[in-house]
């Protein structure tokens, strides 16, 4: 049995999981409260900003918000802990990058000073992957597995901002073909599936969700036809906004191209703390996976019922 | 020309210390940063400073003449020069000295330029305080020298070789030819190093095996080469022409003397294990010659693959009787006064970088593995065919650059030199033997920059059809019947690729020894940032190690092809050649030595002194340093309880009159 240890973070929502998908942010709760971490609130966080969107127009001010969002975890003397890639590469980034430009964060000391706070810098960003990955450890996760799945074929999906720039995450020398995530899928039972282009974004990033949709929904096109073909049942993803596309994009590529396709895509897709809560012995509604099915135009858009089937089916 | 000893120009502590400090501009590496003029001024307040000033290059002979001047006509005993680093021209100043007769431990230099000039340039206000600083502690300093003696020892006319590839073949072949007797050390069973792993060399196509083993037969039979394979080197004591080696003999399990090299036991012998020569890819038996053409060609058993089964010993077997199952290890201790690192080179291991396959994908290989597939006696005798199916493929593609150039974590920043034109000449070989074949390369950049080079690829590309694709290789994965899917950009044409072939090369480069870092230990020798042996001096001293007496050439200084390799070999033998020709070195007087009154005997610098250079009188109870040995590390000084160590040059007065001077500005 691996020791526990005082693990203590403070949760980085974010904005598109309490705005789209509040079950991603229950299923983190559920897992860490469950492996015996606590998590704090960070009153008055921002949004991180967004790291392609902010960055691209004006790093500066990109910068002090990210920094001023920090500095409400330093606070209190824990770690930010954010499970969205995004918020990671903006957290992370900024934090590494004030590391080794000492002048960056003088400047943003000096614009802090203006809402009375300071940036030290002595609390490193964590994502909840990160977290459960490096600071509790594999053994740590697999003492805690009640259930495996006997026959469950996951297509994992890490996304950009995870694992990019290498040179500003803490994953050695794993970047070209990084196993973490497949690894804690794979303690569930599940197959993770080498698929072509696992690596390859899904589609919503740097603004192109936002500006060129029909970009965006071919990537995800390109994305779930790969998917489709190496015969996954659900996708697993560790971001809310890849969640997003992969979800709701499933409904978009479908209309936008019909005519390539084929059979329209319907696969669920689930996030990894859904995942490993349900191994947890954790309960399904806790981990905001059964819904409503009166409520209309609700996440998730892809019925993740098969999904549901599969547990019933093989967690018993 | 005469020459004439100046007269000594006699200096002792009761004599009042008159110091001259020059600054040097160093072009504008000094004088663009900071004000020269302003540093001579600040000099001639510091205490002792009789006088100041100011030169474009003092290491110029102008410049030198310019401190000359001053001490003969008697104004200055101490000199210092604000400059470049000591590791520079502390040897030039000092020859400046002693040209007059003033002792060369009178000197101090004050590097003002890396310290301070070259690291603040941005910042010369901070530089000048730095620089005011370093002047001021070397005034300090200067105030409390005191001239030492310099002793000369005898050079053993000797030089102990590590590495029996072709640059340590090369260097014992000029050396003993010159008279020297020379210790050939090689860890393996047989000498050649990769270089007899190659099958042709670049650019003129001739046989590599050819060249070579003329080569190692003529290091065995050379006279005043002490040929010691499957020996490593234990243990290095002592300096400067007077090392003493430990080297140890493996245990071969068979008498070399007796052994015939008949090969009857390794018929018999029923262990079939991978031959490293052939990286694996041909089966060896436990008991082995390393490939047909090995110097010495006696046979070795492989102890963690051989089981004792008895039958090689058999009578019937091995006529001679060579077979011994319980050889030990022999250890042999030589006395020798150079040394020189020739311990090459290892390939990058592919395996780390997962998104090209290898290790996964059974038709993706490496480099030295394709120069074993295209070898005339290698495992399928120059008609290389993929591992998966053993056929000939119809298709290949090289990757460049696999472990070099690469400037994320765990990549090596430095060019590898050899594998551009390695991967071109492989696939000139595969595509003599298959004309219908498609041979791709993927390169960043195609660098032919030897002799010979740039025409070898420009015909490769006109004549060969061999087809240069500018890009990176993003991905492999694994097609149908095991072929490779390539997917790759274009950067000439600015599209993205996707190409099959049936079997994909990756063109590692060259990586230091996996066990440089004990090699650097042994012989106290530094490695440079790419984890290669650090040369004295990047143009100067491209041979030498900041060990005297330690040389280094081939690929353990840095990636190097084989003409450069032999030159830089070549080199090495004659510097250190020259070393022994003189017949004796100087040895720096920065020993320790013990004041007698003040030991207690207490033996403590006996037990930390990491050279051995400590004994111990037992009539008088005290500790005795040996200054040949004494490397002026200065550990047994601060480990001294009463106070008694003292090391020359760096003793507590000037150590800590170093520290007042910085601390404050205005000293005394």
């Amino acid at each position: 049995m691996i020791e526990k240890k005082n693990w203590r973070y403070g949760m980085f929502l974010g904005c598109v999981a309490p705005n789209r998908y509040p079950m991603i942010e229950a299923s983190i709760r559920a897992v860490f409260e469950h492996l015996g971490a606590e998590l704090l609130e960070l009153e008055g966080a921002s949004c991180c900003p967004a790291p392609g969107v902010f960055r691209a127009f004006h790093i500066p001010s990109w910068l002090v918000i990210a920094a001023r969002n920090i500095t409400i975890a330093e606070q209190i003397g824990v770690s930010p802990l954010t499970g969205c890639n995004g918020c990671y590469g903006t957290l992370r980034d900024a934090w590494v990058e004030m590391e080794h430009e000492p002048s960056l964060k003088k400047m943003v000391n000096e614009h802090l000073a203006k809402v009375g706070r300071v940036y030290k810098g002595n609390r490193e960003p964590k994502h909840i992957v990160q977290a459960l990955y490096l600071d509790m450890g594999m053994d740590y996760l697999r003492d805690h597995i009640k259930y495996t799945f006997k026959d469950l074929k996951v297509a994992v999906h890490y996304g950009c901002h995870i694992i990019k720039p290498s040179d500003k995450r803490p994953w050695g020398g794993q970047y070209e073909c990084p196993t973490f995530l497949d690894e804690m899928v794979e303690l569930t039972g599940a197959k993770s599936l080498d698929y072509k282009d696992k690596f390859l974004c899904c589609g919503a990033g740097g603004a192109v969700r936002t500006a060129v949709k029909e970009i965006s929904a071919d990537f995800s096109r390109e994305k779930l036809e790969n998917i489709r073909n190496a015969g996954a049942d659900i996708i697993i993803d560790v971001c809310p906004f890849c969640h997003l596309q992969l979800d709701l994009g499933q409904l978009e590529a479908n209309g936008i191209y019909k005519d390539i396709i084929g059979e329209p895509y319907k696969i669920p897709v689930i996030y990894l703390t859904q995942l490993l809560g349900l191994a947890f012995g954790i309960d399904p509604n806790q981990l905001g996976l059964v819904k409503n099915h009166q409520l209309a135009g609700v996440p998730p858009f892809i019925s993740i019922e098969p999904f549901l089937n599969i547990v019933k089916e093989q967690l018993d | 020309m005469t020459e004439s000893k100046p007269e000594e120009i006699v200096v002792t502590a009761h004599d009042k210390p008159k110091i001259g400090v020059y600054v040097c501009h160093c072009g504008i590496n000094i004088g663009g940063v900071i004000s020269v003029p302003d540093l001579v001024e600040y000099s001639k307040t510091l205490p002792n400073v009789v006088l100041a000033k100011e030169y474009k290059f003092l290491c110029s002979d102008i410049g030198q003449k310019l401190i000359q001047d001053d001490i003969k006509e008697g104004l200055i005993n101490r000199v210092i020069v604000a400059a470049c680093s000591p590791r520079m021209h502390e040897p030039t100043f000092r020859a400046t000295l002693n040209d007059v007769g003033l002792n060369q431990f009178l000197f101090e230099q004050a590097n003002i330029r890396e310290h301070a000039t070259w690291v603040n340039m941005q910042d010369p206000e901070g530089a000048y305080e730095i620089a005011k600083d370093h002047i001021r502690m070397a005034v300090g300093k200067a105030n409390k020298l005191r001239p030492l003696e310099v002793q000369k020892v005898k050079v053993e006319p000797s030089c102990l070789i590590i590495g029996g590839g072709v640059a340590g073949m090369n260097a014992a072949l000029d050396l003993a030819t010159e008279g020297y007797t020379t210790y050939l050390v090689e860890r393996t069973p047989t000498i050649g190093g990769h270089m007899a792993q190659l099958d042709k060399t670049f650019p003129t196509m001739d046989c590599s095996a050819c060249i070579i083993t003329p080569r190692m037969s003529d290091v065995a039979k050379t006279k005043g080469i002490e040929l010691r394979t499957y020996c490593e080197v234990v243990d290095v004591e002592g300096y400067v022409g007077n090392f003493v080696v430990t080297i140890m003999h493996k245990p071969h399990y068979v008498d070399q003397e007796k052994c015939t090299a008949c090969g009857a036991c390794a018929e018999e012998c029923p262990i079939d294990c991978g031959n490293e020569f052939d990286l694996g890819m041909q089966t060896r038996k436990a008991i082995y010659i390393p490939f047909p053409q090995a110097v010495p060609g006696q046979y070795t058993i492989d102890m963690d693959k051989c089981v004792k089964c008895g039958i090689c010993a058999r009578e019937t077997v091995c006529e001679p009787g060579a077979i011994v199952y319980d050889d030990k290890p022999v250890y042999e201790k030589i006395k020798i006064g150079t040394i020189i690192i020739a311990t090459g080179w290892d390939l990058f291991d592919p395996i780390k970088l997962e998104q090209y396959g290898y290790g996964r994908y059974p038709n993706v290989i490496d480099s030295l593995q394709m120069e074993r597939l295209l070898s005339s006696f290698g495992p399928v005798l120059g008609k290389p065919v993929r591992p998966s199916d053993l056929k000939a493929p119809h298709s290949i593609a090289f990757l460049q650059c696999v472990g070099s150039r690469n400037f994320r974590q765990g990549g090596n920043k430095y060019c590898s030199r050899v594998c551009c034109m390695y991967a071109t000449k492989q696939a000139r070989q595969y595509k003599e033997k298959h004309p219908e074949a498609d041979v791709y390369i993927f390169y960043m950049d195609v660098r032919a920059f030897g002799k010979g080079y740039e025409e070898f690829y420009e015909s490769a590309a006109e004549n060969y059809g061999i087809n240069y694709i500018r890009g990176r290789i993003a991905e492999v994965r694994e097609g149908e019947n095991n072929s490779i899917i390539i997917r790759a950009e274009d950067t000439l044409l600015q599209e993205l690729i996707e190409l099959e072939v049936d079997m994909f090369i990756l063109s590692c480069g060259l990586v230091p020894k996996a066990d440089a870092d004990q090699v650097s230990a042994l012989l106290s020798v530094q490695r440079s940032s790419d984890g290669f042996f650090m040369e004295a001096h990047p143009k100067l001293k491209p041979v030498d190690t900041l060990t005297d007496g330690v040389f280094v050439a081939g690929v353990a200084q840095g990636p190097k092809d084989i003409p450069d390799t032999v030159a830089q070999a070549k080199g090495a033998a004659s510097s250190a050649a020259a070393l022994m020709a003189q017949g004796e070195v100087e040895i720096e007087p920065y020993y320790s030595v013990v004041l007698e009154h003040l030991c207690s005997g207490c033996k403590t610098c006996q037990s930390l002194c990491p050279f051995g250079a400590i004994n111990f009188d037992n009539f008088k109870k005290i500790a005795m340093v040996n200054p040949a040995k004494c490397k002026g590390c200065g550990t047994c000084v601060s480990a001294c309880p009463s106070d008694a160590m003292v090391q020359n040059h760096f003793n507590n007065d000037q150590l800590i009159t170093i520290i007042n001077f910085a601390l404050k500005e205005n000293p005394l």
